[in-house]
């Protein structure tokens, strides 16, 4: 975790499909504490696959990031990276601000 | 005039978005409404294959991972089934996931669009497959224009020799007739008919030159119509004979009946023309018929710049036999011909069995004669 506060910009024309991707991704962390509580890492790798698509689609690069490291964590069973990596996409949600451009 | 279709909008694209990801298939979604095509969207395979069965999209933009069929799957189900397989599949996959290009490519997908989505590569994707799509459309639309055009061609050809019933159950057969035609190269059980003028060679002794034909063309034209109302097939006209077959192309189970049926509606529809004739010449003509049954080879016989559809065989010579025996308004119907003909024939007073010696055979052959009112 950091102090340093995300701005990311988006092309204006995705502006009215930015609030719902915010609220998926919130929903997305809690879907992914679900998961890691129970162990089951087939969910987390498909969980990190999918924010690895999306994420740079909407120009969230950030998302894609830590998709990928999900996806790649969870291949390896790595809980720990894993929780890792949870509290830093949680963190980046807290702080990203948005910009349209 | 505007040509057909010009003016009217063109159908819109429609695009059907198989993804499991609500934000994907949105962001997708919005480039392509802002490019004016429509979209459908599907969040499972399952949905998917549905949607592509009941909706009929021109192109399908797949994600690979999702719940039920995957986008392996849903490729090659798209792509197995004739009713779908010319739809565009564009499967969604990471760039560098080469593997996953592999499969697409074995599973028949068309074209690959690489995750993260840029709008530029989406965009000029799409826009390619809609102009092959386009082209597709156009040229389907040629072959069908051209079928129709061949199909009308056959139809004049048929037109020459069946009667229009006959001839719309040919084209109807699946392979607009010409199967039929093709495997003609061989042995098939017919009856023949033979028509001609008694009386003729008097006629042109008679009549001028000039009235000969248009006298010869009423004459076909009531025996051609009396042999299409039977659903016969005229495979000639010959100075003033015509050859009928029965049961050729088409099966016809009652081939002999209608033989004989026609042999009668020639003679009565000649009738009121014969009457004509003699009023005007001063002598009376009538039609002389013969009819028998049995196997011939029918096919296209001639050179390669003149054919004609045709039938050969013993059944047409003693029919033609038969005919030079018949007097006028006489119908003669050959041993073979004779034999399915009880039935109809049995109890029919105007019935004459005689025995006639005919050129090419050995000993005489025994006839059916039957005297027609004209």
């Amino acid at each position: 975790m950091n102090d340093e506060t995300y701005v990311v910009t988006v092309q204006k024309d995705l502006e009215d499909l930015v609030p719902t991707f915010m609220s998926n991704r919130a929903k997305e962390v809690e879907a992914l504490r679900a998961a890691l509580d129970k162990g089951d890492m087939e969910k987390l790798r498909q969980l990190g696959h999918r924010m690895k698509g999306v994420g740079t689609s909407y120009g969230f690069e950030k998302v894609s990031e830590l998709g990928k490291l999900i996806e790649d964590n969870a291949r390896a069973i790595d809980k720990a990276a894993l929780e890792g990596c949870l509290a830093d996409y949680a963190d980046y949600l807290a702080k990203v601000k948005v910009v349209y451009a | 005039m505007p040509e057909a279709g010009e003016g009217a909008a063109p159908a819109p694209f429609r695009v059907l978005i198989v993804d499991d990801d609500p934000d994907m298939a949105g962001f997708l979604q919005m480039w392509l409404k802002r490019e004016g095509m429509q979209t459908l969207i599907a969040q499972d395979g399952d949905s998917a294959l549905v949607k592509i069965m009941t909706e009929a999209p021109d192109l399908v933009l797949c994600d690979v991972m999702m719940p039920g069929p995957d986008g392996f799957e849903i490729c090659r189900r798209v792509k197995a089934d004739e009713s779908t397989a010319l739809i565009p599949v564009v499967l969604v996959t990471a760039l560098e996931d080469q593997d996953s290009r592999v499969r697409g490519i074995e599973a028949g997908a068309d074209d690959f669009l690489s995750k993260p989505v840029r709008r530029e590569e989406l965009i000029a994707r799409v826009k390619t497959l809609r102009r092959l799509h386009d082209t597709r459309k156009e040229l389907e639309a040629r072959r069908l224009a051209a079928e129709v055009q061949e199909k009308e061609a056959i139809r004049k050809t048929f037109s020459r020799y069946l009667s229009p019933q006959l001839a719309e159950r040919v084209l109807s057969d699946a392979a607009g007739g010409q199967s039929l035609f093709r495997n003609l190269s061989e042995r098939t059980a017919v009856v023949a008919l033979f028509a001609d003028l008694r009386g003729f060679t008097r006629l042109s002794e008679t009549v001028p030159v000039s009235r000969i034909v248009p006298m010869l063309n009423e004459f076909f034209t009531v025996l051609t119509a009396a042999a299409h109302e039977h659903e016969g097939t005229v495979f000639s006209m010959a100075g003033d004979s015509l050859l009928v077959g029965f049961n050729v192309p088409v099966p016809q189970p009652d081939a002999a009946e209608r033989a004989v049926a026609c042999g009668r509606a020639m003679i009565g529809r000649f009738g009121p023309v014969a009457a004509g004739w003699a009023a005007r010449y001063g002598f009376t003509l009538g039609i002389g018929i013969g009819i028998e049954a049995g196997e011939v080879v029918a096919g296209n016989v001639g050179a390669p710049s003149f054919v004609s559809y045709t039938i050969i065989g013993d059944a047409v010579n003693v029919a033609a036999r038969l005919m030079q025996n018949a007097k006028a308004n006489e119908i003669l119907i050959g041993p073979r011909a004779a034999l399915s003909l009880d039935r109809m024939l049995g109890r029919d007073t105007s019935l004459d069995r005689r025995e006639l010696a005919l050129k090419g055979k050995a000993g005489p052959v025994g006839v059916l004669a039957l005297k027609v009112a004209a």
